[in-house]
C-alpha cells in the first residue's frame, strides 16, 4: 500500500493517526500491574473449566501489611532472586466462581528467566492445591518444552508444603518437587526460575488469601 | 471606624446559607475555568516536550510506511518497505539539516509470548549519530554499545522492568534466536523510549538479513527554514516526509473541537455563577431597602451606596475565585489523570499546567466579570429614594 507524497492539509490528520501505531511499536509497555492474564476470559475458562465467572481482585504489599510483610515474604523465599515489584505495585488475583460460590483462584507472578521474564500462572482450589499450571511467557529456543502440557502436568496437585523439603537455591532435596524433571537440561536457569516462580506464587497466595481465610473468626 | 469591607462582609454573613451557595457556584466555575486554561497550556507544553524528546523534527520514510508499520505490528513485519542507507547521506548535505540518523525498525514474531504468540519490536540505531540527537537520555545502569555491530542491546527502563533484565543479562531475538547482551538500561523518560529495545543498526541489519533502513530522523538547524527543507525532502523519490510540527498541528486540531466545547461549558458555568451573584446581591439590596434609605437620609450619596454594594460583589468573587483556584491547583494531577483517560492521545508529563500567572489571570477574569454583574444591583441600590424606602412602598 502506498500514499502520495503531498502536503494537502486533509492528509495531515490521517498521517498523524497513522503515526500513532508507529509510535506504539516502541510505546512504553504497561508495567503498572505485576502479572496479568493476556486474555482473562479465555484463559480462566481453560484453567478452570468448571467456572462460570471470575472477578479480578487487586492487592499490594502497601495495602496489606507494608514493608514488614514484604520483608516476611522475602524471608520465606529464602533470599532467592525475586526482583520484587515496589511496595505499591498491585498484584492481581482472579477469584473463580461457579454461580455465586467461590471455587478457587488463578494467580500469576513474574520471575527472572534466562532470556527474559517468566510469567507463571497457577490455578488453585480453596485448599491451595494446584489444579493447572500455565506459562504465559518465556523466551528461548527451549520455550515449547516448558509450555508443553507434559511439563505443566508435573505441578498439578502440589501445595506449598511440597516445596518445604526441596532447596530451590541448590536444587537438592526430596519429595514431589524434587521429582519434577527438567525437559530442557540446557535451560537450567529457566527451569529453576519456574520452580521459584511457583513457590513464590504459592507463598504470596498463602500470605494474602489462605492465611487470611484461616485467621478469620 | 468601620470600613466598607467590614460592612460588606457583615451584610454577606447575615444570610450565611445564601452567601455560601453563591460562593460554591463561584468556586466551581473558577475551578473549571482555571483547570481548562491550565489544560490548554499544559497539553501543548507536554506535546512540545514529547516532540523535543524525539530528538529530531522531521522523519523520512518510504511511501506507505506508516500503514505498513501498523501491519508490522499485527503481522510480524511482512511486506515492510525499506530505504537505502545512502538516502541518509544525501539528506545530510541539504541546507538546513543539522544532523541525520538512520533507523531500522523491525518486529519479530514470538510464538511463546502468550497464547498464540505476539510481536516483539526492535529499534536499530546508529551509535555514531543517535545518542547525539538525544543527549537528554541518561543511563540508569551501563552505557551505549561497545561496538557498532556488537550483539548488544540497550533497554528503556520499562522494557527492562517488564523483562526483568539487568546489565549483563541476555535477551533473545525471537524468530532468529540471536542472543543479545544487555549493556545499558536507560532512566525513565516518560516517552516511548521507556519501552524500547535499542540494538546497533548493523547488528539488527545482520539479524534481519538486509542492509537497508526504515526511517531517517532529521534534526534541523535552529535558524533553518523547516518548510523549505520539507519541500526539498518531498522531491526525494518514493519518500514520505513527516514533520513533527505538522503532527503537532494535527493533534492540536484533533483536540481543538473538544477544547472549544469544554471551554464553552466553562464560560457557561461562569455565567451561571455570575447570575447567582446578581441574584444574591440583588436580593440583599431589596431586603435592605429600608436600611439603605436611612443611610441616604443620613447623608450617604448614591455613589457611596453603589460602592458599598459593589464591595459585596468584589468580596464574593475574590473569595470564591481564590478557593476555586486553590482547589484547581491541589487537584491538578487528578484533573490531568481524568483528562488522560478521556483523550484518545495524550502526551506524557503534566497535562494541566497551572502557575501563578495563570492563577492571577483567572482571578482577574472572575473579579472583572463579577464586578460587571454587580453593576445592576449596585446601581439599583444607589437609586433607592430615602422617603419611599422608609415608607416601605418601594
Amino acid at each position: 500500500m502506498t500514499t502520495v507524497a503531498t502536503r494537502r492539509p486533509c492528509l495531515l490528520g490521517l498521517k498523524a493517526l497513522l503515526l500513532l501505531p508507529l509510535a506504539a511499536i516502541t510505546a512504553p509497555l504497561s508495567a503498572a500491574i505485576s502479572c496479568e492474564l493476556n486474555y482473562p476470559a479465555a484463559d480462566v475458562a481453560r484453567l478452570f473449566p468448571e467456572s462460570t465467572r471470575f472477578k479480578a481482585v487487586y492487592f499490594s504489599f502497601a495495602g496489606r501489611g507494608g514493608d514488614p510483610l514484604l520483608r516476611k515474604v522475602e524471608a520465606r523465599l529464602g533470599g532467592m532472586p525475586a526482583l520484587y515489584a515496589p511496595l505499591d505495585v498491585p498484584y492481581v488475583v482472579y477469584e473463580i466462581y461457579k454461580g455465586d460460590e467461590l471455587i478457587g483462584y488463578v494467580h500469576g507472578v513474574n520471575q527472572k528467566g534466562q532470556f527474559g521474564v517468566l510469567e507463571v500462572f497457577v490455578s488453585l482450589n480453596l485448599e491451595g492445591r494446584i489444579k493447572a499450571f500455565y506459562l504465559q511467557r518465556i523466551a528461548g529456543q527451549w520455550a515449547n518444552k516448558f509450555t508443553a502440557r507434559k511439563f505443566g502436568q508435573q505441578f498439578v496437585g502440589l501445595t506449598l508444603k511440597d516445596f518445604g523439603p526441596y532447596n530451590l537455591l541448590t536444587g537438592k532435596g526430596t519429595g514431589k518437587v524434587a521429582s519434577i524433571t527438567n525437559p530442557a537440561p540446557e535451560a537450567v536457569t529457566d527451569f529453576f526460575g519456574l520452580l521459584r516462580a511457583v513457590n513464590k506464587n504459592l507463598i504470596l497466595m498463602d500470605e494474602f488469601f489462605y492465611s487470611v481465610a484461616k485467621n478469620k473468626p | 471606624m468601620i470600613s466598607k469591607f467590614q460592612i460588606a462582609a457583615k451584610n454577606l454573613l447575615r444570610k450565611r446559607v445564601r452567601t455560601f451557595l453563591t460562593l460554591v457556584g463561584i468556586v466551581l466555575s473558577s475551578w473549571v475555568l482555571v483547570s481548562l486554561l491550565g489544560f490548554n497550556r499544559g497539553y501543548e507544553q507536554a506535546l512540545n516536550r514529547d516532540i523535543d524528546n524525539m530528538g529530531y523534527q522531521i522523519m523520512v520514510m518510504a511511501k506507505g510506511c506508516p500503514y505498513e508499520a501498523a501491519t508490522m505490528m499485527l503481522q510480524g513485519g511482512a511486506g515492510l518497505r525499506y530505504i537505502e542507507e545512502d538516502v541518509a547521506k544525501s539528506i545530510t548535505e541539504k541546507p538546513g539539516v543539522d544532523k541525520v540518523t538512520p533507523i531500522l525498525m523491525q518486529a519479530f514474531f514470538d510464538p511463546n509470548k502468550g497464547d498464540g504468540g505476539g510481536i516483539a519490536g526492535y529499534y536499530g540505531i546508529d551509535i555514531a549519530t543517535f545518542p547525539e540527537m538525544k543527549p537528554f537520555l541518561r543511563f540508569h545502569k551501563g552505557g551505549w554499545f561497545h561496538d557498532p555491530s556488537a550483539d548488544e542491546a540497550v533497554l528503556g527502563y520499562e522494557a527492562a522492568e517488564l523483562e526483568q533484565r539487568e546489565v549483563g543479562d541476555m535477551i533473545l531475538v525471537p524468530e532468529k534466536n540471536v542472543p543479545l547482551k544487555v549493556v545499558g538500561i536507560l532512566t525513565r523518560t516518560g516517552t516511548q523510549d521507556d519501552g524500547t529495545i535499542f540494538v546497533p543498526l548493523k547488528t539488527l541489519q545482520r539479524i534481519s538479513g538486509l542492509d537497508k533502513i526504515t526511517t531517517i530522523g532529521i534534526k534541523v538547524r535552529k535558524d533553518a527554514d523547516i518548510a523549505k527543507l520539507e519541500t526539498a525532502l518531498y522531491q526525494l523519490p518514493d519518500m514520505q516526509v513527516v514533520s513533527f510540527s505538522q503532527v503537532k498541528q494535527t493533534i492540536m486540531k484533533l483536540i481543538a473541537t473538544a477544547r472549544v466545547m469544554v471551554l464553552s461549558i466553562a464560560v457557561i458555568a461562569l455565567l451561571i455563577a455570575m447570575v447567582g451573584v446578581v441574584n444574591t446581591v440583588l436580593m440583599s439590596v431589596l431586603e435592605r431597602k429600608h436600611e439603605i434609605g436611612i443611610l441616604k437620609t443620613m447623608g450617604a450619596m448614591p455613589g457611596d451606596i453603589f460602592r458599598l454594594i459593589w464591595t459585596e460583589t468584589l468580596l464574593l468573587c475574590t473569595c470564591g475565585g481564590i478557593v476555586g483556584i486553590g482547589l484547581a491547583l491541589g487537584l491538578a494531577r487528578l484533573s490531568g489523570l481524568l483528562v488522560r483517560r478521556v483523550l484518545p492521545y495524550a502526551p506524557g508529563g503534566e497535562l494541566v499546567a497551572i502557575d501563578l500567572r495563570l492563577s492571577s489571570l483567572t482571578l482577574l477574569i472572575i473579579i472583572v466579570v463579577g464586578l460587571l454583574s454587580g453593576v445592576y444591583p449596585a446601581w439599583k441600590a444607589g437609586r433607592i429614594r430615602p422617603l419611599d424606602s422608609i415608607r416601605g412602598d418601594g
